[in-house]
């Protein structure tokens, strides 16, 4: 297994650095997670949840869903210290995938991206250098990993930001502004910054850079010449937006997540420097051996990992494969490293009735928390969802064959709202499934680009 | 400088440089544009509209204590008429103010106290046998405030004479005066301290903290105005009554202002002038409009691209347009909804659409997070 082969390696250092950084952050963000209250919030004290199709299977475990959460934050400590690695990269990437399909209403794109990231680790060596097992066990200690280890995870980075910038180029962001015309001037009281936001290119600037920033930071972070400076821009990028919008910790996985183009030079000063304070021995921290997978399992790996990058590839683009406007259906929308590019808020009275003349105008505040309602009036696989959580409901209370309409009424960028769901749809009938969603209004209006 | 100091230099260099924008600090930057400054927009709405119409609202309350007490010293056909005509005036004043469900008055919950009808009247002779009963409780809302004397004044009986007889009754009529009395004190104890609270600390904390996260001022001003024009205006005065909302089942009986019936137009029609009015920021000292959430949605640009009409005309067109439709009814809305309920769910109707445009279109350009919830059907 341990012998030298004709692969091109390079310096451990990077990938242990962040495997450490990686399974902190993650296990900060499940106790702060915990801390803010949310495991009950959002898991627990919920009536219904909404899953995702062909998942439905995935839902909370009610009281046990904290053992869920212990379970995540373990393997993510353990991760870090690289102690029972591929017990513990496997446990974290199914709880926390787990963990992020129980309902949609939480869906975040940067969930998505820990999940995959922790898939790929499950597969790479990242604890074969600097870590708990490798400390025990020295036939797996290395400072050499095949250089297709490291840059498989930076370009599943670059990745994230290409298309980050690509769903950016439409006329929206670009030529409207929108939506950070709306959500800039929110925060025009900022010391220092604020009176900015009153300008108004301002916002073009900050949708012109954004996505420059986005769609050009992983070639400049790949880049060793001007890596410094585009490293000094993702801290002021991730920072700015951390101090301008509620999106928690992932400004701070990002900025730590792009540690991982620097080069193996850097990481292993890092790593000496650690070293030093915990006066580990020379022979651990420079083995001088190279880890290589046998060829077989070389070979199997690299074309488990081409196919990811396929299908990472595909994604974001499937959205062709619909008829409409994508911010208006988001048939496609999720999954593709479309973040920030919509300010779309709803508003969704359901009225469910029967032949035998049964009718009721639904209060959705005794089915949803505030933040499902809100989710829900704006995205259309959710409004049917919730439809049949009334269809069932009602059916139970005795109504015979219950339908179910909607008045709906959304704004997506600052458009004037207009309903969202055509009226004279009885969404108790329309079963989900990936095909186009008939009932859905026309956009009426045209938003260009990807 | 090696790579690996020099990069620690610049992160530590530009996190501080961040760590010092995202510190909240009292020195506030000059806004260029003063219509996008909340601070003014909030300084307007407080010296020029909320404080100003709290204190034409408290003589009126004080006016309606004092002939109460009147007519409690000597109850008869003329202090019982003062009284009434001083419960309407005070009535109708309260529907300029019970719009501001913010700060002082959110956390009291005054218009919890004040004005939540139809009125319970077993619960308020309940309330009469026992004079240690607590009027701050939940269970307690629907038996004071100002429906609770609509019963008192103009309910117990079918002329003035028999109500004047209901105090006047030997045993139980100084009871009854003593409720009057006990509930009139309530509602003056919490509009002061609603007012001494604005005057206190709360004018600053409104004016001076100009975020926009959920419980800030201006989040909680906004969510406070979207839900009285929601539920309080349109449910309350219309949807609620008309049938509208509860699946069609008409409730004559649940109108503002039952007893006296013929004030339920009056009342319906200043709330939602002082909710248009609010809106446009137009100030109770000199009538003229000023700073406001009109202002702040011009200056912000919201505006249908394609129509290119403004935000704050479509709403201002469909308030008329409801102010119409209200215009059209007559004063005693018992009798609407008992002869003329079309015309009560038009109202209701139209109201509604102006709630989305308030509740989605507006809070969405403002990016102010609803976090009320709504309760339709309740």
């Amino acid at each position: 297994m341990m012998e030298i082969r004709e692969v091109k390696t390079t310096s451990a250092a990077p990938l242990a650095v962040f495997r450490i950084v990686f399974g902190a952050m993650i296990f900060l963000s499940v106790i702060r997670f915990w801390y803010q209250g949310w495991i009950k919030s959002l898991y627990i004290d919920p009536k219904y949840f909404f899953p995702f199709y062909g998942l439905e299977f995935i839902k909370p475990w009610g009281e046990y869903t904290y053992i869920l959460f212990v379970i995540c934050a373990c393997c993510a400590l353990m991760l870090a210290l690289g102690m029972f690695y591929r017990i513990a990269s496997i446990g974290l990437f199914f709880s926390f995938t787990y963990i992020e399909l129980m309902d949609k209403s939480t869906y975040l794109n940067h969930y998505y991206f820990v999940s995959l990231v922790c898939l790929m680790l499950v597969f790479l060596p990242a604890q074969m250098y600097f870590s708990v097992d490798a400390y025990r066990n020295k036939n797996l200690l290395s400072d050499a990993i095949p250089v297709w280890c490291l840059s498989s995870l930076r370009l599943f980075v670059g990745l994230l930001y290409f298309f980050a910038g690509l769903a950016k180029v439409n006329s929206d962001w670009l030529l409207l502004a929108q939506p950070l015309k709306i959500w800039l001037p929110a925060k025009n009281d900022l010391p220092i910054i604020g009176f900015l936001f009153n300008y108004s290119w301002i916002p073009f600037v900050f949708s012109w850079f954004g996505c420059l920033y986005d769609l050009l930071i992983p070639f400049l972070l790949w880049n060793a010449k001007t890596r410094l400076w585009a490293y000094g821009a993702v801290v002021v990028f991730h920072g700015l937006t951390a101090i301008l919008f509620p999106i928690g910790m992932f400004p701070y996985v990002m900025m730590v997540t792009a540690l991982v183009f620097f080069s193996g030079e850097f990481h292993q000063k890092i790593i000496s420097q650690i070293g030093k304070w915990l006066q580990l021995p020379a022979t651990f921290l420079h083995p001088n051996r190279i880890y290589a997978y046998s060829p077989t399992t070389q070979r199997i790996l690299l074309l488990g990992f081409g196919g990811f990058f396929c299908w990472q590839l595909l994604m974001p683009f499937r959205y062709w494969l619909y008829p409409g406007e994508l911010f208006w259906t988001e048939e496609g929308y999720r999954f593709s490293w479309r973040v920030m590019l919509m300010e779309k808020a709803g508003y969704a009275q359901f009225t469910v009735l029967d032949k035998e003349g049964r009718r009721e105008v639904v209060n959705n505040q005794q089915f949803l928390t505030p933040l499902q309602e809100k989710m829900m009036s704006t995205q259309p696989d959710m409004l049917l969802y919730y439809a049949h959580i009334l269809r069932d409901f009602y059916h139970q209370r005795g109504y015979n064959n219950p339908q179910v309409y909607v008045d709906s009424y959304v704004t997506l960028n600052g458009r004037m709202g207009r309903p969202l769901v055509k009226p004279t749809t009885n969404l108790a009938q329309e079963e989900e499934s990936f095909k186009p969603k008939k009932w859905i209004t026309s956009f009426d209006d045209t938003i260009t680009g990807f | 400088m090696n790579t690996f100091k020099r990069t620690i230099a610049v992160v530590a260099l530009l996190s501080g440089f961040l760590w010092a924008c995202g510190e909240s600090s009292t020195t506030e930057p000059a806004p260029d544009d003063d219509s996008k400054d909340r601070k003014a927009v909030l300084t307007h709405l407080a010296d020029e509209i909320i404080l100003p119409a709290y204190a034409n609202f408290k003589p009126k309350l004080e006016t309606m204590i004092a002939k109460s007490q009147a007519f409690s010293a000597k109850p008869d056909a003329i202090t019982l008429s003062e009284f009434r005509q001083a419960w309407v005036d005070a009535y109708t004043e309260w529907q300029k103010v019970e719009l501001f469900d913010v700060g002082p008055a959110n956390k009291t919950g005054i218009r919890n106290y004040y004005n939540i009808y139809p009125t319970n009247v077993t619960g308020i002779n309940d309330y009469m046998a026992d004079p240690s009963v607590n009027l701050e409780v939940a269970s307690s809302y629907d038996k004071q405030g100002f429906p609770a004397l609509d019963y008192l004044i103009n309910g117990v009986g079918a002329t003035d004479a028999q109500i004047v007889a209901y105090y006047t009754a030997s045993v139980e009529g100084p009871k009854r005066l003593a409720y009057i009395k006990r509930i009139t004190d309530h509602m003056n104890a919490l509009i002061t301290k609603v007012i001494a609270d604005w005057n206190g600390s709360y004018r600053t904390e409104f004016t001076t903290k100009t975020g926009l996260d959920i419980g800030s001022p201006m989040g909680e001003l906004v969510n406070g105005y979207v839900l009285h024009y929601e539920r309080y205006i349109r449910s309350g005065k219309f949807g609620i009554p008309s049938g509208a909302m509860l699946n069609g089942v008409v409730a004559s009986d649940k109108v503002e202002g039952f007893y006296k019936k013929d004030i339920s137009k009056i009342l319906a029609q200043t709330a939602h002038q002082a909710a248009v009015d609010f809106f446009n920021g137009k100030s109770v000292k000199t009538g003229t409009n000023g700073a406001g959430f009109k202002t702040y949605l011009d200056a912000l640009g919201a505006k249908d691209s394609a129509t290119g009409k403004t935000l704050s005309e479509t709403i201002n067109a469909q308030f008329d347009i409801a102010n119409q439709k209200i215009n059209g009814l007559k004063p005693n809305f018992y009798e609407e909804v008992k002869t003329n309920n079309a015309a009560m769910v038009q109202v209701y109707t139209e109201m509604q659409k102006a709630v989305r445009m308030l509740k989605v279109d507006m809070t969405s350009a403002m990016s102010i997070v609803i976090t009320y919830t709504d309760n339709d059907g309740d």
